[in-house]
């Protein structure tokens, strides 16, 4: 599906003393099977944008098409192309409702108004991405199940759908580092293997750079960036500006070359600033590190 | 001199329907001093928002004993004075505002404790120039950014005077720069206000700003130590499902690569001014 998000601006409760304008003049174009990476301090319209992609705000100005027609239109046409669009707001386990597992992920599936063996395909499939596929998980209350596990049978919900965009906003929001590392490792699996569209909102600058191929930065309702993940998450300047941290490995190497080391200073994952380093510490771009440290180290001693 | 908080063989058990419990901490033995900067991390589930319920008596155990300031938070009679020493900042700031200005929702502590006027005046006022929110006495909460709440959160636990204030993932639900700001302020109150800290995260980088990083799993304590010797132990901090800061897994890497890197290196620019 391709999404095009034209002059979009969106005010919540206009002529109001409560009045905010939360986009303005977005422009932006996200074709079929893009990773791309939403990122911006609080307030900067990151969620109201999702929204506006999934069909649930209608634009003060602008429009969001979905394929060629209005993302919010109340026509037939548009419900069809919003039901493709899976969107996953933060902590989408509390939104959970039904008693038991299969009921919950066969809540939107039972929608579309499938047949029962197709939903039920669809339920132990959906389950199965995300690890989650046993009989007896099946019949298992969702309140009884660790927090990980409800997020997972949330967004095996949304799969079941089988969506063609998958936005997730802060997916890993209130996860400890395992389970950070797993959830994200499957949202990478299913997008290789089923091929949607990725569209992932995240403070986490870390989780962007392994996730994202493409990154959007917005402030103060605007977009301000727009680019490769590399590029966009290594440009410190214009992420402090957005009121964004600078990676750690982008700050880093940043200083070495503040300090005269010939060092790229785009690499965003700690295995990549370390393969940097080394090279140019062997190659001698790096003021002969390596003559001046074991004196530094013997100093220490 | 006794340590301010004091842990001594504590279980607790949640219990679950059926009769049945489960043990969410299994013998904690533990001591803060006045003063100390603790960070608290591990694994979802490993009992680290249960133990800190006990620090202030909102959990009592079910099994061995936690006592504030010499006090035993199970004995009844010292409920209030234990809560009006240990106050308690949780995740969701909207979950901790209950006033429609600022100063009113500082006030709502002192108020409580029955003060004179002109003494809950000075707390709010006190506690407002803290946390830097002083411009913002008359905005109703809900109109704060996220950072700001938490702020406002902080300084609401400040009025009632506490020695100690316990974290519970203050920043989890923050921006970058809200994140920075509650940070700066926890470490201020510190440095400056002598205030006894313990600090809930998931984050190992806010962790390496503690003086003292206590990781839990399963119910237990498994490491307890400065920042810089705890992650001295990558493998064990893996094993327990937890992440080097970036910076340390760099520094980490590289030794193992051969780059002769002296120990204890938890920021950018340490890291980088012992690589030049």
């Amino acid at each position: 599906m391709l999404i095009r998000v034209e002059d979009l601006s969106y005010t919540y409760a206009p002529g109001t003393p409560l009045e905010r304008v939360a986009l303005q003049g977005v422009n932006l174009e996200i074709g079929p099977g893009e990773r791309v990476g939403v990122l911006g301090p609080t307030g900067s319209g990151k969620s109201t944008l999702v929204q506006h992609l999934a069909g649930l705000l209608e634009p003060t100005a602008g429009q969001v098409w979905l394929d060629g027609v209005a993302a919010h239109a109340r026509t037939a046409a548009a419900r069809a192309r919003r039901q493709r669009v899976g969107l996953a707001f933060q902590y989408p386990e509390d939104q959970i409702f039904e008693q038991t597992v299969f009921r919950e992920v066969a809540f939107g599936p039972r929608y579309l108004e499938l047949g029962a063996a197709e939903i039920t395909a669809r339920v132990r499939w959906a389950l199965e991405m995300v690890g989650l596929d046993s009989p007896a998980m099946e019949g298992r209350m969702p309140l009884t199940l660790s927090g990980g596990e409800m997020r997972r049978v949330a967004l095996a919900g949304i799969l079941a759908m089988r969506p063609e965009v998958l936005i997730l906003d802060e997916p890993t929001a209130g996860l400890d580092p395992r389970g950070r590392r797993e959830l994200l490792g499957r949202v990478r699996a299913w997008q290789e293997q089923i091929g949607f569209t990725l569209i992932l909102v995240s403070h986490n600058l870390g989780e962007l750079a392994r996730v994202a191929e493409r990154a959007v930065v917005l402030a103060r309702g605007q977009v301000v960036a727009d680019g490769s993940a590399r590029q966009v998450l290594s440009d410190g300047e214009s992420l402090r500006a957005a009121g964004l941290d600078v990676p750690q490995t982008v700050a880093l190497l940043q200083a070495l070359r503040q300090a005269g080391w010939e060092v790229r200073t785009d690499r965003l994952l700690p295995e990549e600033a370390v393969a940097e380093i080394v090279q140019a510490a062997k190659l001698g771009l790096a003021k002969s590190v390596s003559l001046r440290k074991p004196e530094r180290e013997e100093a220490r001693l | 001199m006794p340590p301010f908080i004091e842990a001594h063989k504590l279980e607790y058990a949640y219990p679950l329907e059926g009769g049945k419990r489960i043990l969410a901490l299994r013998g904690i033995d533990l001591a803060i001093e006045q003063g100390e900067f603790v960070a608290l991390v591990g694994p979802n589930g490993s009992g680290k928002s249960t133990l800190a319920r006990h620090l202030n008596g909102l959990l009592l155990p079910t099994a061995g004993e936690v006592r504030v300031g010499g006090l035993l938070t199970s004995d009844s009679r010292h409920l209030w004075t234990v809560r009006q020493q240990v106050g308690m900042v949780f995740q969701n700031p909207d979950n901790q505002l209950v006033a429609s200005t600022v100063e009113e929702d500082v006030a709502f502590g002192p108020e409580n404790q029955a003060l004179p006027p002109a003494e809950i005046r000075r707390r709010v006022d006190e506690a407002l120039g803290v946390v830097g929110l002083n411009g913002y006495r008359t905005h109703p909460p809900q109109m704060l950014s996220g950072g700001q709440k938490q702020l406002l959160a902080i300084a609401g636990a400040l009025a009632s005077r506490p020695a100690c204030i316990v974290f519970d993932e203050p920043t989890s639900m923050l921006d970058p720069p809200g994140r920075r700001r509650v940070l700066e302020t926890i470490r201020r109150l510190n440095a400056e206000e002598r205030l006894t800290v313990v600090l809930i995260t998931q984050s190992m980088d806010e962790a390496a700003a503690a003086r003292r990083v206590l990781v839990m799993h399963a119910g237990r304590i498994a490491m307890d130590g400065p920042p810089v010797e705890v992650f001295e132990q990558e493998e064990q901090l893996q094993a327990l499902g937890l992440d080097l800061p970036p910076v340390v897994e760099i520094a980490h890497r590289l030794r193992e690569r051969g780059t002769p890197l002296p120990t204890g290196l938890l920021t950018v620019e340490a890291l980088a001014r012992a690589l030049c």
